[in-house]
Parts: structure tokens; sequence; C-alpha cells
């Protein structure tokens, strides 16, 4: 396994998409250190920002070969694990912009926060935020026409506007609040707001489902359906307790309102709100 | 001063066929070899297929209505062709939108040495003439639309059809123009209401009397009156809709007697009913057409792949937006046009697309003379200018199209000829529907041909076996003399000119137009015609009297 | 997913018959609209002028351009995405919530007249400004208002288009997307255009504090940023070029008066519609252009030692 550790706090944004398993693992450390980065117009090397060290894995260790570990403040460093088809990377700090861009595999996990653009237009993989997360969260790029295609992305903290705007599958799920257009113009997936959102959730959005534990502002365009305890969420609640994760089901503690919309479209998606007894 | 010696020329419009020969060039021209000074630089194109640099009859590279396009589509920018900035080289982007400067590195790194924008409203006119005067490298020329003009339509409402040509003339030297555009004639007006024109011979909306037929004819007869080395370049009514070729056929009639250019055939070609079942009518297009011999046109190919529609066709680009659900851009003119776009690809899995497919390469494969029909994709409509070599590679080989074909859904092969034409294009045809052809139909004297006197516009191929992808890597283009592409890459920046013409009118019909442009329009009239300071080393071409 | 449809302002002058603005104060903002563009002047397709157009005038509250309105429709702060996107459904026959409605300020009701009003127009225009494009939601405002539009044109002619600030953002706007590709928030630093509105454009740059430098050319963010990006304006070094001293120019290192543009200095404004208008200079003035200026930096940076060991280089040429 990789370590970095950052050695000098970047002064303008560095743009690193060389650090992901798919890049590092075939190369020797001293390769690694001689990889290009970016700092604003300047090419520079790895190493003039990173101390690099393998560790040795083998039958002992736990980590696969394909294992990158990143430590630091990297809250000025983008487009980590861009693209990436395997292995994992750990970053121990806060991450920056387009973490997990495009990523088809593998899994990321930050102790701290990640930035705008968390794995945007992904097509699989894991990714695991402890911290907080900026906006774009799983969204498709500008004038793009989808989001993610499929992954997980897990964040414990807070996210900021538009997460999941224009997702097509796979799974998000937040821990606290979230800010304006959650699921915007979403195309199917699933979104838990396990911490509510600001305003105009699920708006212009198509299909897939946005499931929320507390009470949310909804457009008027959202026309209440039922309130029922549909079997998908007992189902999903299996699996998002393999993460940790609690996602109420029993009809002896509440039940979901649903709501579907978005009438302006015309979509056919729909908002579960959780109502505890 | 170089001479570019044992290269295989193809120089069909001086009769050239494959001759190995040196060519002599000087001050920017070809020159006789005697006239040569001794020591000039030599280039070694043994092996090499020289060739005069490609004209683009028929494409959207500059103005409002593309760069409208640009900012419908940053997703498309994104993936596009990077192109860094250098010491002599802007930064830019390719795709089906590309800017201004990567524009002309395109071009030029494929061989093509003159571009003709196709459709340019007048009013923002002098914004077409700020981003030509941004593409690099190559030559232009634009047309200016007409079709759909007002104050054309009012005064053929009236009858004033002298008074009319004097006004179309003040006009196309107001937009600084190189000749006349028209599209959708009345449907584009119609379209201001939020309709269409698709009888040749009906009134067109908001008029009594005056009928796309007419105004065709017109438009025909000023190109032809007024001298313009070009003749009126006509996108026909029912673009794109299942049995238009009717329409096509019935537009050709009209022009009986008339010198016109038909723009990207392809798009007018179908037969059928509906989407369900329509089919290639290239037949009966490409016989219709090959009788009419003052016509020329352009196939208007569609490749498979991201393409963007932008037509002043405004009802069609709705009824697009309708069927894809996707994006849409509508920019009306006040008393000119309008444009639409939408972003589309074309799928080999559609039958609609497959067809539109197999008619394009039809009609080049059926239209015999290649004198008359010229190779575009109506860029970016039918697809990327760039991937004008794919093209030729199935025209010069049929074994290589055939199994293109065969990729087609099962239900395409019952509705297109494409599966049974053998017929293989050699490198003197590609050399005419490439330049030769395409220069003569502009009227540029000086281009599509490596005689002396010729502007030294030459692209040097390595030869390929199998022709495949022949032209996408140029070993060398020369622009004016000047080495400008060497081994694929820009090497050397140099400008191009623009080409335009100053057509007789006589100087009180300003003074009809002024009132009638106060009441209708928003800005003061002086600010209205284009100044000269905004082009780019113009050239003004004279026009003839090709009229009794 | 929509898109901008729209025309040049003679369109809405000799068509219009229903005209919405929204979010906007021409009657202080744009003075000359009315009475050049959309009410006043006999269009030629709408001869008897003011009579036969109705006005529709959207707003957060009652300002001086309500008084040229046949409707006012006063709407909730914050309200203007809920209202677009109800009118989006309402334009389709769709459901809405009528209690959500009324929570805008507007009932199912009124808008409902509004939509019959709209599709019984032979041509309407939404001119939209910055009560919508800057308010919460920002860009969604906009696309809620664009799409609208689009969608409109099922059933009659209708167009929009944005009210423009002063300055030449239309220009700026249309030259960048010619050049390279995207309209504004354009980062050339891996030699190549890229666009990302909250990563590259300025108000997020200079608030996060990713940039070192600052050359500023008719704007003047030191009075518009937020205080963390003014803060960090003063920081880096910041070099100013405008006709005045600017707020900018207090905290910048450099300041170079130019010349006036329009009035000393030549070029070409783009109207709201994208039409470009030249600009004829009416006075001589002491002080060099913008362009003459920026010129005169290209050399002498051009002039200095290449700073990347790759192929590109900088520019030579001024």
């Amino acid at each position: 396994m990789l370590t970095l550790t950052l050695k000098e706090a970047p002064s303008v944004p560095l743009e690193a998409d060389v650090l992901s398993p798919d890049t590092i693992a075939p190369l020797t450390a001293e390769e690694v250190r001689a990889l290009p980065v970016y700092l604003g117009k300047r090419q520079r090397r790895l190493d003039d920002f990173f101390t690099v060290d393998r560790e040795p894995s083998g039958p002992s260790h736990h980590d696969p070969d394909d294992a990158v570990e990143i430590r630091g403040d990297l809250r000025r460093v983008k487009w980590i694990g861009r693209g990436m088809t395997r292995g994992a990377l750990r970053i121990h700090g806060h991450a920056g912009m387009h973490l997990g861009s495009a990523m088809k595999g593998g899994s990321i996990e930050v102790s701290g926060d990640a930035g705008d653009w968390l794995g945007a237009e992904m097509a699989g993989g894991m990714i695991h935020v402890r911290g907080n997360a900026g906006g774009q969260v799983g969204a498709a790029y500008r004038g793009g026409l989808s989001g993610m295609r499929d992954g997980t992305i897990l964040i414990d903290g807070s996210a900021g506007l538009e997460v999941g705007m224009r997702m097509k599958r796979g799974t998000i799920v937040v821990g606290g609040q979230v800010r304006d257009f959650a699921g915007l113009q979403m195309k199917g997936g699933t979104l838990v707001l396990r911490g509510g959102a600001e305003l105009r959730t699920g708006a212009w959005m198509n299909r897939g489902t946005i499931i929320s534990l507390k009470p949310i502002s909804l457009l008027p365009t959202f026309t209440y359906a039922a309130t029922y305890n549909p079997t998908f969420v007992r189902l999903y609640a299996r699996r998002l307790a393999a993460f940790g994760y609690a996602l109420p089901y029993d009809g002896r503690q509440g039940s979901y309102q649903r709501y579907t919309g978005d009438a302006a479209v015309p979509g056919r998606g729909e908002i579960l709100v959780w109502q505890p007894l | 001063m170089l001479r570019i010696i044992g290269g295989t020329v193809y120089d069909p419009a001086n009769g050239i066929d494959g001759v190995v020969k040196d060519l002599c060039i000087a001050d920017g021209r070809i020159v006789a070899e005697a006239a040569l000074p001794a020591g000039a630089r030599t280039i070694d194109a043994s092996g090499m297929v020289v060739m005069p640099g490609g004209v683009d009859v028929h494409t959207h590279v500059a103005g409002g209505a593309l760069n409208f396009a640009r900012g419908l589509v940053p997703e498309n920018q994104r993936a596009a062709r990077k192109f860094l900035h250098g010491l002599d080289r802007r930064a830019g982007l390719g795709g089906m939108t590309p800017t201004t400067f990567a524009t002309g590195y395109l071009y030029a790194g494929m061989g093509w040495t003159t571009v003709n924008e196709a459709a340019v409203p007048i009013l923002s006119a002098r914004h077409t003439h700020e981003e030509l005067h941004d593409i690099p490298i190559v030559d232009k020329t634009s047309l200016v639309l007409m079709a759909n003009n007002e104050f054309v339509l009012d005064l053929l409402e009236a009858g004033e059809i002298e008074r009319a040509r004097q006004v179309v003339a003040w006009l196309v030297w107001a937009a600084k123009a190189y000749g006349l555009k028209a599209v959708n004639p009345g449907g584009v007006e119609a379209w201001k209401w939020g309709k269409n024109a698709n009888t040749l011979h009906a009134p067109i909306e908001g008029y009594n009397t005056v009928t796309p037929a007419q105004i065709i004819a017109s438009l025909a007869g000023m190109a032809d009156d007024l001298g313009l080395p070009h003749p009126v370049h006509l996108h026909c009514n029912n673009l794109g809709v299942p049995g238009n070729f009717a329409t096509t056929i019935e537009t050709m009639s009209v022009l009986q007697g008339h010198r016109a250019h038909l723009a990207h055939l392809q798009f007018h070609a179908y037969g059928g009913d509906d989407w369900s079942t329509m089919r290639s009518e290239s037949a009966r297009v490409a016989e219709a057409f090959s009788a009419q011999k003052n016509l020329t046109t352009d196939a208007g190919a569609v490749l498979f792949g991201d393409a963007v529609t932008i037509t002043a066709d405004g009802p069609w680009q709705h009824l697009l937006y309708q069927l894809t659900g996707r994006k849409w851009g509508n920019l009306d003119v006040e008393n000119e046009t309008g444009c639409g776009i939408v972003p589309y690809v074309y799928k080999d899995r559609n039958l609609v697309n497959a067809v539109q497919w197999a008619v394009g390469l039809e009609l080049l494969l059926l239209i015999d003379d290649p004198w008359r029909i010229f190779l575009t994709t109506d860029h970016p409509n039918g697809g990327g200018f760039w991937r004008y070599p794919e093209i030729i590679h199935m025209l010069m080989n049929a074994e290589f199209r055939k199994e293109q074909v065969q990729k087609l859904p099962e239900k395409a092969r019952g509705r297109i000829l494409l599966p049974d034409l053998d017929r293989e294009y050699t490198l003197s045809e590609i050399a005419i529907i490439t330049s030769a052809g395409p220069a003569r139909s502009l009227g540029l004297a000086e281009k599509g041909h490596l005689g002396v006197g010729a502007h030294a516009d030459v692209a040097i191929y390595p030869i390929k076996p199998d022709h495949g992808l022949l032209f996408s890597y140029p070993r060398y283009v020369l622009k004016g003399g000047a080495i400008v592409v060497e081994e694929g890459d820009v090497r050397n920046v140099v400008d191009g000119r623009e080409f335009i013409v100053h057509p007789a009118c006589d100087d009180a019909i300003e003074e009809y137009i002024r009132p009638l442009f106060e009441k209708v329009y928003t800005m003061s009239f002086a600010n209205y015609p284009v100044e000269m300071e905004r082009l780019r080393h113009p050239e003004v071409i004279a026009c003839g009297s090709t009229s009794a | 997913m929509g898109g901008k449809i729209t025309c040049t302002l003679g369109e809405v002058k000799n068509r219009a018959d229903f005209i919405m603005y929204w979010g906007g104060n021409p009657a202080e903002c744009h003075p000359r609209h009315f009475t050049k563009y959309t009410l006043t002047p006999k269009g030629k397709f709408v001869p008897e002028g003011r009579k036969a157009r109705t006005m529709v005038l959207v707003d957060i509250r009652e300002t001086p351009s309500a008084k040229a309105a046949d409707i006012f429709l006063q709407i909730r702060p914050g309200k203007d995405f809920e209202v677009a996107t109800t009118l989006r459904a309402m334009v389709k026959g769709q459901p809405v919530n009528p209690a959500l409605v009324s929570e805008t300020g507007l009932t199912v009701e009124r808008l409902q007249d509004i939509v019959d009003r709209m599709k019984r127009a032979r041509f309407g225009v939404i001119f939209f400004g910055m009560g919508v494009s800057m308010t919460r939601g920002k860009h969604m405002n906009s696309g809620a208002i664009l799409n609208l539009t689009a969608e409109m044109n099922a059933f009659t002619k209708f167009v929009c288009m944005p009210m423009r600030g002063h300055g030449n953002v239309t220009g700026a706007d249309v030259v960048l997307r010619w050049t390279t590709g995207y309209p504004f928030g354009v980062d050339l630093s891996r030699g190549y255009p890229r666009f990302n509105p909250g990563e590259f454009s300025t108000v997020d740059l200079l608030v996060r504090g990713d940039n070192d430098a600052a050359l500023v050319l008719g704007a003047d963010p030191g009075a518009t940023m937020p205080q963390p990006g003014i803060e960090h304006l003063a920081r880096i070094p910041t070099i100013v070029l405008d006709p005045k001293v600017t707020h900018t120019s207090r905290l910048a290192r450099v300041h170079i008066t130019t010349a006036v543009t329009g009035v000393s200095a030549p070029g070409t404004s783009y109207r709201m519609d994208e039409i470009p208008l030249p600009l004829r200079p009416a006075l001589t003035s002491p002080y060099p252009t913008d362009e003459e200026v920026i010129r005169r930096i290209r050399r002498a940076v051009a002039a200095k030692p290449a700073w990347t060991a790759a192929p590109s280089r900088m520019m030579a040429i001024a």
C-alpha cells in the first residue's frame, strides 16, 4: 500500500488526477514521486507536494496492493480518484472537488469533508465521506444529460446544492441536511435524506425515489398519493444497516407519506417522507 | 518560393489525372517552371498524392446561430478535442461547434483551405465577420439569408420585382456577403407566428399572393441578373420530412431555366408517409437533378454519432425538440430570418437515421457527374466536417462501404438502395467533389485547381493502399504557398481572406429602405451596414453579367 | 431538457401582444424599454400599439414599473421558482397543490388566468431580470422561465429574454463563446478552455482565495463581492484597468486609467438580444484604450523567458 502525505499546502488549487489506484498501483514509489500534478497553470512533480512511502503488503497485511492512502488537508487538491476502476483510496483529512468523478469501481473513504462534484457522473464503485460534502454530489456536469449511472455514495454529514442532480441509477445516502434542489431532474436511483433538506427537493424529477426521514418543504407540483410502508424500504433498510445507517420501516414506529411529481415535467418520481407515530 | 517535386498530381479542372509532375509556387500562386527562381525550397512529394486544397461549399462555422449553439452544449465542449495554446497557436476546442481558432486548425489540418459560411443574417453579419476574422488560415465566403426577408417579400407581394432586386443588391453589400442563401422560403417567416410553409404554391402566412415558389424563382433570377458568382443557394421547403422528395422535385421545376445550388440534398430525398414508413427516394431525386443541368448540389451526408442541427428552419427544429425531448434553441431575427438549434445523435440502430445515412451516400453514388455534387455534411447538422475522410473512404471503397451497410438494422435494407450500389469514386473524382467542383460553383476562379495563376492552396497526402482515411493526415498543407501544416500538425498560422461581392445597385434604393428600416427595426440605420474594417483581408470578386 | 427560445427585440416590437416582465424594473433600470421595444411603439403587426398589448409585471414589490402594467402579480420573496414551476405544470394541465401554490402569494385561480392569457396570445414574451437570476435558486430560476417558454410553443408563439445589466456583459459572453466555447467562468490553466460555474466563476474563486493574482477590467468586484472576496483581492497583486478610480482600484497594487469605451474608444457592443452595435467614439482621450494596454502587457510578458518546459509556450504575438 502506498501512503502519500501532504507536505506543502498548495497556494492555489492542485489538480491531481494521478492520485488513483489505477495510475499508482503499477508504479514504484520513485515513479509515483515523478507523476505530474498541476498547480494552477504550472506542471509540477507529485513529490513537490507529497511524501511518498510504500508500505509492504503481503499476507500479514489487510490491504491489497492497489490500496492508496493520502493524508493531509487536501481541500485544495482536485480530481483525486478520477475515473478509477479498482482498488481502495483512503483519505485521512479533507478532499477537494471532483473526488471520484467518473469512477467505475473500487472504493474511496474520506475521514473529513469533500468538496463539490463528489462522484459526479460516476458509473460504479463506492464513496464514503465521514464529514460533510459540497454540492452536485453524483450529479451531471453542466449541460450533461445524466449524472451518476450507478454506484453508492454515503455521506455522514451534510451536503450542498443539487445533490443527485440528473442521477440515473445508484444510491446516495446523506446523514445531515442537504441544501436546495436535492434530486433535481432525477432520472432514477435512490436518494436517502436522513437529515432532511432545505427547499425544492425533487424539483423537475422524472423518475427515481427520494426518501426523507425529516419533514421537508415540497413544491406545489407534488401531489400527495398515500401513506404506507412500502416493502422495498424494508429491503433498503437491510442494505443500509450494513453501512451502519438505520432506515425506519416498521409500521409500529411510523409510515411514509408518498408524494408524486414533478407535475411540471410531468414526471413519475416519488418522494417518501417519514412520519413517526 | 517552393517546388513540390515528384508528387502524383490530381488537377481535374486542368485535365490532370494522376500525373507525376512538379509544381512551382511563387508569391502565393502556382507559377510555370520557368518563372521559378533558383534556390527555391523543395518538398519531396514522391509517392504522395497532390491535390488542390479542399473547398467546403456549405458549412456553419461562424456567427450568431453557431455561437448560440456553442452555448447550448457545454457537455459536448467538455468531450471535444482540445487545442492547447502555444507560441503561435490559440487555445480552443473542437467538437460539433468548434471555437473559431480551432475551426481554422481543424480544416487546414485536413487539407481544406476555403470554406463557405452558409447562413448569415444581415442584422448580425457584423458578428459573423468578427468570427470569420478569428478563423485562421482558410479563406472564406459567406451567404446572406434572403428568402424570408420581409422587405423582399413585401415587394414581391406588390409585384415590384425590379425594386426587390435593388433591395437585395443593397442588402448583400450591407452584409458584405458573397451570395444569396434561401432557407425554407416563406416557412421561416411563418414560424414567426408558429406556422410553416409546406406547400410551394400556397401563399405564405401573412401574405395573400407570395408563395414559396415565387420567392425561389425570384431569388434565382436575381442572382443571375446581378451576376453573382455563385447562384442562389437553396435549402428547400419541408426539410427532413418523410415524403419530401416530391417537394424537392417540384422545387427543381420551379427553378427551370435558372442556375441554383440545392443545399444538403440528403435531407430532401425521403419517401414514405411518416416516420414508420420513411424510405430513400434518392433515385428519383438524383434522376430529376441530373436532368436539370443548371443545378449543383452538396450531399449533406449524415454520419453516425454526435451532431448539432443548426438551421434557419425554425418549425423543423421545434418538431425535432418535441420528438427528442432534449435541448432546443431558437432565435428569430426581426424582418429577416431565424434559426433553430437541436443537439442530436444519429444512431445506427435507429431506422430513420439508418435511412438518412444511406441517402447521403446514395446521392453521391447515383449522381454521375462529380462536377455537380459536392462533399458536405452540412456541418454540424449531419456530423463534424473533420469526418469527411470517413465519407471519402466509403465512396472509394465499395467493400468497406458494404461492410458498414451490414451493420444497419435488418428493416432498413428494404428502404434503401445502398446495398446494390457498386460504384467507386476515383481520386480524380474525389478531387472534384471536394475542391474543383465547389470552387467552380462558387465562382472562385483561383481556387480548386493547380494551374498557373491559381492560389497555391495545396494538400499533399501519403498514399494508402486501401485509401482508408487517406485524407485524415495530410503530409503537407500549403495555403497561399506557405506551409501551414506538416505531418498533421499546424506549424505556421497565416491569415485567410474574405471574398465578398458588390452587386450593382441604384444608390437611390437606400432612400427607399431607410424609412422602412426605421419603422420595423430597432437600431439606427447608420449602424446597419457592416463596415469594411471588420473584415480581415477582404477581396471583392467581380459580379459578371450572366443574364441577357 | 428545455433550452433558450428567443428573438431579436424588433420581433417583440412588431409582434408581441403579451409581455411579461419578471423580476425586473424596466421603468428604472431599462428606461427606454417600454417606448422602444415593448409597449408603446406601433408594431408592424401590432399597429394599434399599447391598446393591443397586455403587460404583466411579476415582482416581489410594487416598483414604478407597475404603473405601466395591466396586471401586477406580487409574489412572496424567494418564490419565483415555485411560481414558474407551477406554471409549467398548469400549462400542461397537470395537477398542482392549491395550498402550496397559495404560499407563493398567488392563487391557482390567478395563475390559471395568466395561463389562459398566455395561451390566447398571438406572440408572448417574458423578460426576466436580476430579481430572478440573482435570488435564491439563481440559474434554476432562469431555467424555469426558459423551460416554461419552450413548452408554451406547443400552444402559441412564445419567447423569452434576460434583461442584462450594465456594461457589455452580453458582448463578453458572445466573444468568450466564440473564442473559448464557454460564456463565462472560463479556466485556461491547463492550456485549453474549461468551464465549471462554482469552480471557476469569479465570486467563487475570490471567496475561496483560489487565485494568486487578478487583472480587473471593466468591473468593480471591490464594490460587489462578498467581504472575503474583497479581502482576498486586497491581499494578492491586483491590477485594475478603468476610466475611473474604483473601489477595486483602491485596494489594488496597480491602477491604469483607460479611455472610456464608446466615448473615446471604439469597439462593438452586443445588445441584450445579441445584436452587435458599432461604437463610434465621439471624443478623444489622453488615456490609452483598454485594448492598447492589454496588448502592451502581453508583449511584455511574451518577452520574458518561457516558463514551461513543455512545447506550449506563451503567445508572442501582441
